[in-house]
């Protein structure tokens, strides 16, 4: 065990490969196709299924505590949101269909749940936070590369540099209040705490279903990008009520 | 000794010694027992039940 990995500052090897497949599989799941979600299925179980089967060994007391509470958090949360979908989509007998987007939402609400649970759990809220932060903003940053890339491909096979570089502008600007709350954390806590909840309204106000027949893309989205923000900023602002 | 040496005698994480400190995790009897034997005192000169009222 290194230092840093026994000083609980990495995931282990098996946590780093599941964190990179899940991404990777969300990644391959919108760009090249829809069938790929299971690498992201793999990363996201694949590890804690194997622990519970006792054949990965790589978390101590602490660690197991931490991810099975987190796990009925998860059901909690993935089992009330699949209930209040069906219900809402089914009312009055309409018989409206669950489309692959309402399935995405409520694992990407049960993944979310159980990763900001476990890690709050596990290092309190700033190192959660920092976390959190990072590993969203890698993924929305890998998000706009490969969007940017995907459109700068697309058939004509000319390349438009203002429509690119409007791209990566704006790739930055979602990208930027991941990434600037993760520095600031440690500096100014209870401040970063209040502007996360204010961005996260702010995508709300701008991502949101607002006025739209389908929610459910949208609410997709707003998980991913608003709710994480929100999740720290609140963490962070109980946390320094707490020890004040 | 420090929280590092403490950890990888028990083999638990810096980050589990930390939190048992500040009171954030309760260890099972088993880690318990194992800390109490590193410093070859018994286990309840070392954790305690705190009383309602929060004294020691």
């Amino acid at each position: 065990m290194s230092e840093r990995r026994s000083r609980g500052l990495l995931p282990s090897p098996a946590g780093l490969v599941a964190g990179g497949l899940v991404i990777l599989g969300v990644l391959l799941w919108m760009f090249v196709n829809k069938g790929l979600l299971v690498v992201a299925g793999i990363g996201a179980f694949g590890p804690g299924i194997l622990r519970e089967l006792g054949w990965l060994n790589d978390q101590d007391e602490f660690q197991r505590q931490a991810a099975h509470r987190a796990g009925y958090h998860a059901w909690l949360v993935g089992g009330l949101a699949a209930v209040l979908i069906l219900s809402a989509l089914q009312w009055g007998n309409s018989g409206a269909d669950v489309s692959i987007e309402w399935v995405g939402l409520v694992l990407a609400l049960m993944w979310l749940t159980w990763l900001f649970s476990a890690l709050l759990t596990y290092w309190a809220a700033k190192r959660t936070t920092t976390v959190v932060l990072l590993v969203f903003g890698s993924f929305w940053l890998l998000f706009g590369v490969a969007t940017i890339i995907s459109e700068a491909m697309d058939g004509t096979g000319s390349f438009d540099l203002a429509t690119t570089l409007l791209g990566v502008m704006a790739g930055i600007s979602i990208v930027g209040p991941f990434l600037i709350g993760a520095w600031a954390v440690y500096r100014w806590p209870r401040a970063t705490g209040a502007v996360l909840i204010v961005i996260a309204a702010l995508f709300a106000w701008k991502f949101g279903p607002w006025g739209m027949d389908d929610w459910s893309t949208q609410l997709l989205t707003l998980t991913l990008l608003a709710l994480p923000l929100f999740a720290c900023g609140t963490a962070l602002l109980v946390e320094e009520r707490s020890t004040t | 000794m420090t929280q590092q040496a403490l950890a990888e005698r028990v083999g638990v994480t810096r980050q589990t010694i930390l939190s048992i400190e500040r009171g954030r995790y309760n260890p099972s009897v088993g880690l318990a027992l194992q800390i109490a034997d590193v410093f070859g005192v018994p286990v309840e000169d070392l954790f305690e039940i705190e009383s309602e009222t929060g004294d020691e």
